[in-house]
């Protein structure tokens, strides 16, 4: 077991008392709890960790946050496997294993490296310019091979075995960071009595002065940072929120987050979520995201042991573990030689403090001296020197002399960018400060405001008290204006870079822009030349600041070099547009509890349980799962459907109609209001009355069917089909609200209160006497056919009956509030034992309905008129309704168009397939010849043959036509009758007896 | 045909039992109870009817109908207001289709009363932790300062629409649902809990 050898004696807040063991690409080794992968890795002397994307150059760690291009692991192993994690962001736990990615076989040799000798032809867009064609080539060669090598990590293959969650939360101020700026914020408006929400992406609050040895009221800035917290956390308005990034920005003071609520640990605890999806809706926000320093972009910039400069702060620091024992420091700013005395405090030598400015400063010089090391002002790394790791560097200075340092350890800074991207989520666009030689925000969101260095000003000082005025600033819109403590007085120490160096000229090997993307100064060149000028034309074709960093330390020098190339100034070229998410986040976390059978409610009738215990197969329909049909043991699909449907022909079938919309309609004008929505007339219907409707959609076309019952002179109950019952509801009550407000009419959907069962068959009347109670005469003289009317069932429950028919047959539909529905179906199913009764499914109920030629889903398609569908008598010429004008469109009534005709096979062996087309018998089969299409299909066991029902072109006009019936997709040919659509009982006696 | 009563079924039936689920160590930070036999109806002004509706049911219920989205709690009956003119009317005394009829004889031709009580489930959710589940899936605020007592509320929890109201307690909320998707919502409520560990009640 590894000794950390690169840990620091002492310092850091990490707690050296709990060991953590992990593994990298298979080796065992240590850190403590507090650390991240990366800084743990690094406490090893690990600093190679990865290879790159194109060119699968050795890589380490570049930041100590989420803005990390290079240090991309596959983090856990099996279903919990997770590619492209950022190291810098995992925390390190007890049995952590963690896999370099993108090399093979190994990190160290890695053969794809073998691209870099190819590196001229994988320059900018050679994925357009190279496996152009043949294009046939592309599917099967060019993107497999390409995916092979360039591809980043492998996502799992097994479903992800843990649970994520979304939740809501309301706060008055939403303060995004919880550095010095963000914790500030939070505190004055916590203390003025707003609800507050603190979102820190870190684990541990503090923000930069975890990284930085910075005071506070003479004493360490950790002191205040615990003094804040835990006041924070004992005031009740306040939630604070960590291992949480706010992600996106949206209308209406709507942000999202994402916590990290189990990613520390191996596997979440029982019952907790991996991650949760923060829907945080804030009447105010304040945006303390801090900033996010620059690379410089220099030959070789990007060997491992190459760093941020303030990322070798922080793991000196927060972490204490040096990145390296012999240190050279390329910046050209003051904030990053600061970076030379915490080295040197922490006993790591520091070789040189290369300055590109070119007049000597003060402060930087004052920072050698601590840390006893060379200063060179006016100089640049011009290179850097070693493969795996950085071995030295070569130092070239104004003059043209270079010089070389040995060393393990760049720490690089070419200033910050503040951290404008959720500013810019609502369209805001970033303005260029000559100022900070940087982006800073421009427009805002609404209600945000930005506070510390996101706003462009720096200094702790500065961070404090912006952040303490926007806190206080943000309650007092929200209505809170208590008074409040001010900010701690502090020491500033200026962090701007007023005009920086973005990269140096005549360096020697690769530069790197962008190192996720592997863009280099050669590419952004090449795409200049090629004419892709501007930012948003540059990511394209290079793309660079696109994948999981998305470019957050690579835009602004990808601006700056292709302002140079183009000899424009830096702050004309502009930027490409931040997009939600600020980092990525697993497709789970969006999925929430939606995955598997919940990925959607299912709607489930009141005798689910009963059809299951009836062995029923089940099919989606809408949101409902309907029974489909009831199969025997060992009994095929199309045999039960077959045995189902003789049963209603010869017996009885009773078959759960729940699922069917339901509406009641009251008051007053109630028929003159189904008068104006049905194309046929209801106020006429006399109580204890069904009719069929038909209701038009306002452009004429049908828009569903199905029977309403008068059940009271105010009272009327209207169902719809199963599938469009949701439509018909909008449709009323659009009519109602807004239409005719005039009218005493009330709707309301009673879908759900009632369990409904059909009953059907010849010996429907034996089962309903035996189930209606005997008070209830159900003789056919006292309850003819379409006869409706409240009853008693079972001794007294309270029901309604409707004597109405899809199958043709003797048939009642009998209904209980739906608690009952179970009981009542077993009930039926008891009384009808001695009949021959059988359940029958939504197969058997479409067989049944095509036989008699009824219009459903198939042709009820949103194409088709009441002419279509035979139901031209039933447009009312004596009132007006909705679709009656459009109805009457010559569009619409053109004798031309398909309508409604039964088919059967001339040969009764031959099977027609639904959606075939209908043509001449002789005719060729080409589209000019079409006259029509099957709409439904269905094999009629009453017939002993395959039966259906099309649209067909003059299709009354052809009844005792043969045509043939093309269905080029499965090769169906066969020769079809043109019939009446009714082929069982055309007069309709069945049903009245 | 007095030997074959019917018997009510929940729609839970055979999901939710009673008993201690979840996180097991402590209180339970959620109680569950569905809440059968209630009744429940809607209630629809009839046109130009409100304020004759309103006398009605302040005489005959002693409660006055809210005007928003607000529970009133009547000695027998609860009126939760979830649109102009409409509301669901909750029961235990009236239970079951007995609230129906006995709304649709005192509010003749003042108000459209339909039957639900076989249409929707009813839980009450209440303890420590039951605003932090229902925010799992309610997209509103249930802080007293923006949700105060006798507050109720329309909207959707995981895709499945709901009227929540307050019960009195300011920890505890009934919530109703549409019958069909109860065990949608059974498993939605129960994934939300189980963190916080939670015991569900014989109803």
């Amino acid at each position: 077991m590894s000794s950390q050898p690169n840990r620091l004696a002492k310092g850091g807040m990490i707690d050296r008392s709990k060991l953590v063991r992990f593994t990298f690409d298979g080796e065992p080794l240590t850190g403590f709890q507090g650390d991240t992968l990366a800084s743990a890795l690094l406490a090893n002397g690990m600093s190679l960790v990865g290879r790159s994307f194109k060119y699968h150059r050795p890589r380490g760690i570049l930041t100590a946050g989420s803005e990390e291009p290079n240090a991309l692991v596959e983090l856990r192993s099996g279903a919990r496997r997770e590619p492209n994690t950022r190291a810098t962001t995992i925390e390190l736990y007890d049995g952590l294993a963690a896999a370099s990615q993108n090399c093979w076989p190994s990190l160290r040799l890695d053969l794809l490296a073998a691209n870099q000798i190819f590196s001229p032809i994988f320059g900018a867009g050679f994925y357009y310019k190279t496996f152009m064609w043949p294009a046939a080539f592309w599917e099967k060669l060019y993107e497999p091979a390409i995916r092979r090598a360039a591809g980043l990590g492998r996502a799992a293959e097994a479903p992800d075995p843990d649970h994520y969650e979304k939740t809501n939360a309301f706060c008055d101020v939403l303060v995004i960071g919880g550095g010095p700026a963000g914790l500030s914020a939070a505190l004055a408006a916590t203390r003025s009595g707003a609800r507050v929400i603190l979102c820190e992406e870190d684990f541990r609050l503090g923000g930069r002065l975890l990284a930085e040895r910075y005071e506070i009221d003479g004493r360490p800035a950790t002191d205040w940072v615990e003094a804040a917290e835990a006041e924070l956390e004992s005031l009740a308005n306040c939630r604070i929120l960590r291992r949480t990034t706010v992600q996106g920005v949206y209308d209406g003071g709507t942000y999202a987050a994402i916590e990290r609520v189990n990613d520390h640990v191996a596997k979440p605890p029982a019952h907790e979520p991996r991650q949760r999806l923060w829907r945080i809706v804030a009447k105010r926000a304040v945006l303390a995201a801090g900033a996010i320093e620059r690379p410089i972009v220099f030959g070789n910039n990007d060997r491992p042991g190459v760093m941020l400069a303030g990322a070798v702060r922080a793991y000196v620091n927060r972490y204490g573990v040096t990145p390296g024992r012999r240190a050279v420091i390329f910046a050209d700013n003051d904030d990053a030689f600061r970076t030379a005395e915490d080295l040197a405090q922490a006993g790591v030598t520091v070789a040189a403090l290369i300055d590109a400015r070119k007049s000597a400063s003060p402060r930087a010089q004052a920072a050698a001296e601590t840390a006893q090391a060379r200063y060179l002002s006016g100089a640049t790394i011009q290179q850097v020197r070693g493969g795996h790791g950085v071995r030295g560097i070569v130092v070239g200075d104004a003059s043209g002399n270079t010089e070389r340092f040995a060393c393990d350890l760049v720490a690089v800074s070419g200033g910050w960018n503040p951290t404008v991207n959720l500013t810019t989520h609502l369209n805001g666009k970033p303005q260029w400060s000559d100022a900070l030689s940087a982006l800073v925000p421009g427009t805002l969101p609404p209600r945000m405001s930005v506070a510390g260095a996101a706003s462009g000003s720096f200094g702790l000082g500065a961070f404090l008290a912006e952040g303490h005025d926007a806190g206080l600033a943000a309650a007092a819109e929200c209505g809170f204006t208590a008074k409040v403590r001010g900010t701690p007085a502090v020491a500033d120490d200026a962090g701007a870079t007023p005009s920086p160096l973005w990269q140096v000229a005549n360096s020697r090997g690769k530069a790197f822009v962008d190192f996720q993307n592997d863009v280099t100064v050669s590419d952004v060149k090449l795409a200049a030349r090629e004419g892709f000028r501007i930012p948003e034309h540059l990511k394209r074709y290079t793309t660079l600041g696109m994948a999981t960093d998305q470019g957050k330390t690579s835009n602004a020098n990808g601006a700056a070099v292709l302002a140079n190339v183009t000899g424009r100034y830096v702050g004309a070229v502009g930027t490409t547009t931040f997009r939600p998410p600020y980092t990525p986040i697993a497709i789970s976390a969006f999925a929430g509890h939606h995955r598997g059978q919940d990925f959607r409610p299912a709607r489930l009738a009141p005798s689910h349980a009963w059809a299951e215990e009836q062995g029923a197969v089940f099919v989606e329909t809408g949101p409902w799962l309907r029974a489909l049909y009831y199969p025997k043991r060992g009994e095929e699909p199309q045999d039960a459907v077959n045995r189902e449907v003789a049963n209603v022909r010869k017996a009885v079938g009773v078959c759960d109609v729940s699922t069917l919309g339901k509406i009641d309609v009251q008051g007053r004008d109630a028929g003159t209001f189904l008068d104006r929505v049905y194309a046929n007339t209801f106020s006429a219907l006399p109580v204890g009355k069904a009719r069929y409707g038909l209701m038009l959609r306002e452009d004429g076309f049908v828009l569903d069917d199905g029977t309403t019952a008068r059940l009271a002179e105010d009272h009327y109950f209207m169902t719809t089909t199963t599938a469009n019952a949701v439509k018909v509801m909008q449709h009323l009550e659009f009519a109602q609200q807004c239409l005719w407000p005039e009218l005493d009419v009330e709707l309301v959907s009673v879908t759900e209160q009632w369990a409904q069962y059909a009953v059907a068959g010849p010996r429907a009347r034996d089962v309903l006497q035996a189930v209606v109670d005997p008070a209830y005469d159900l003789s056919n003289a006292a309850f003819p056919y379409l006869a409706c009317g409240d009853v008693t069932v079972c001794g007294g429950t309270p029901g309604r009956l409707y004597r109405l028919s899809f199958s043709g047959e003797l048939a009642y539909e009998v209904a209980v509030p739906a608690r009952y529905g179970d009981s009542l179906v077993r009930a039926i199913m008891q009384a009808g034992a001695a009949y021959g009764i059988a359940p029958y499914g939504t197969e058997a109920l479409g067989v049944l309905r095509i036989e008699k030629g009824h219009p459903a889903g198939g042709e009820l398609n949103g194409q088709t008129t009441a002419h279509d569908l035979g139901f031209g008598k039933m447009l009312s010429a004596k009132k007006d309704f909705i679709g009656r004008f459009m109805a009457g469109r010559p569009a619409l009534t053109d004798p031309e168009r398909p309508s409604l005709v039964g088919l059967r096979p001339l040969d009764r062996g031959e099977r027609i397939r639904a959606g075939a087309h209908l043509i001449p018998k002789d005719a060729e089969a080409v589209a000019g010849n079409d006259l029509g299409y099957v709409t439904s299909i269905a094999f009629s066991p009453s017939l002993n043959h395959w039966l259906g029902l099309g649209l067909l072109v003059r299709g009354p006009e052809r009844h005792g036509e043969i045509l043939r019936a093309y269905d080029p997709v499965r090769g169906g040919d066969v020769l079809v009758e043109v019939r009446p659509p009714c082929f069982i009982d055309p007069e309709g006696e069945r049903l009245r007896v | 045909m007095s030997d074959r009563h019917l018997r009510p079924l929940s729609a839970l039936a055979g999901v939710a039992s009673p008993g201690r689920f979840g996180k097991t160590s402590g209180e339970p930070g959620v109680t569950i109870q569905e809440r059968s036999g209630l009744g429940l109806a809607t209630v629809a002004a009839r046109r130009g009817q409100a304020a004759a509706l309103k006398q009605a049911v302040a005489n005959g219920y002693g409660v006055e109908l809210p005007d928003s989205s607000r529970v009133a709690h009547g000695s027998t009956v609860s009126f939760i207001g979830y649109g102009p003119g409409q509301w669901l009317a909750v029961s235990e005394t009236l239970g079951n289709h007995t609230l129906a009829r006995d709304l649709a004889e005192r509010l003749k031709g003042l108000a459209s009363i339909s039957d639900q009580s076989g249409g929707r489930t009813v839980l009450r959710i209440s303890g420590p932790r039951a605003g932090d589940v229902l925010a799992k899936g309610l997209p509103i605020d249930l802080d007293p300062r923006g949700f105060p007592l006798g507050s109720a509320a329309t909207s959707t929890i995981s895709l499945m629409g709901v009227q929540l109201w307050q019960t009195g307690d300011p920890q505890s909320y009934d919530i109703a649902i549409f019958r069909s998707v109860s065990q949608s919502f059974w498993r939605w409520l129960t994934a939300s809990a189980a963190e916080y560990g939670y015991e569900v009640t014989p109803s």
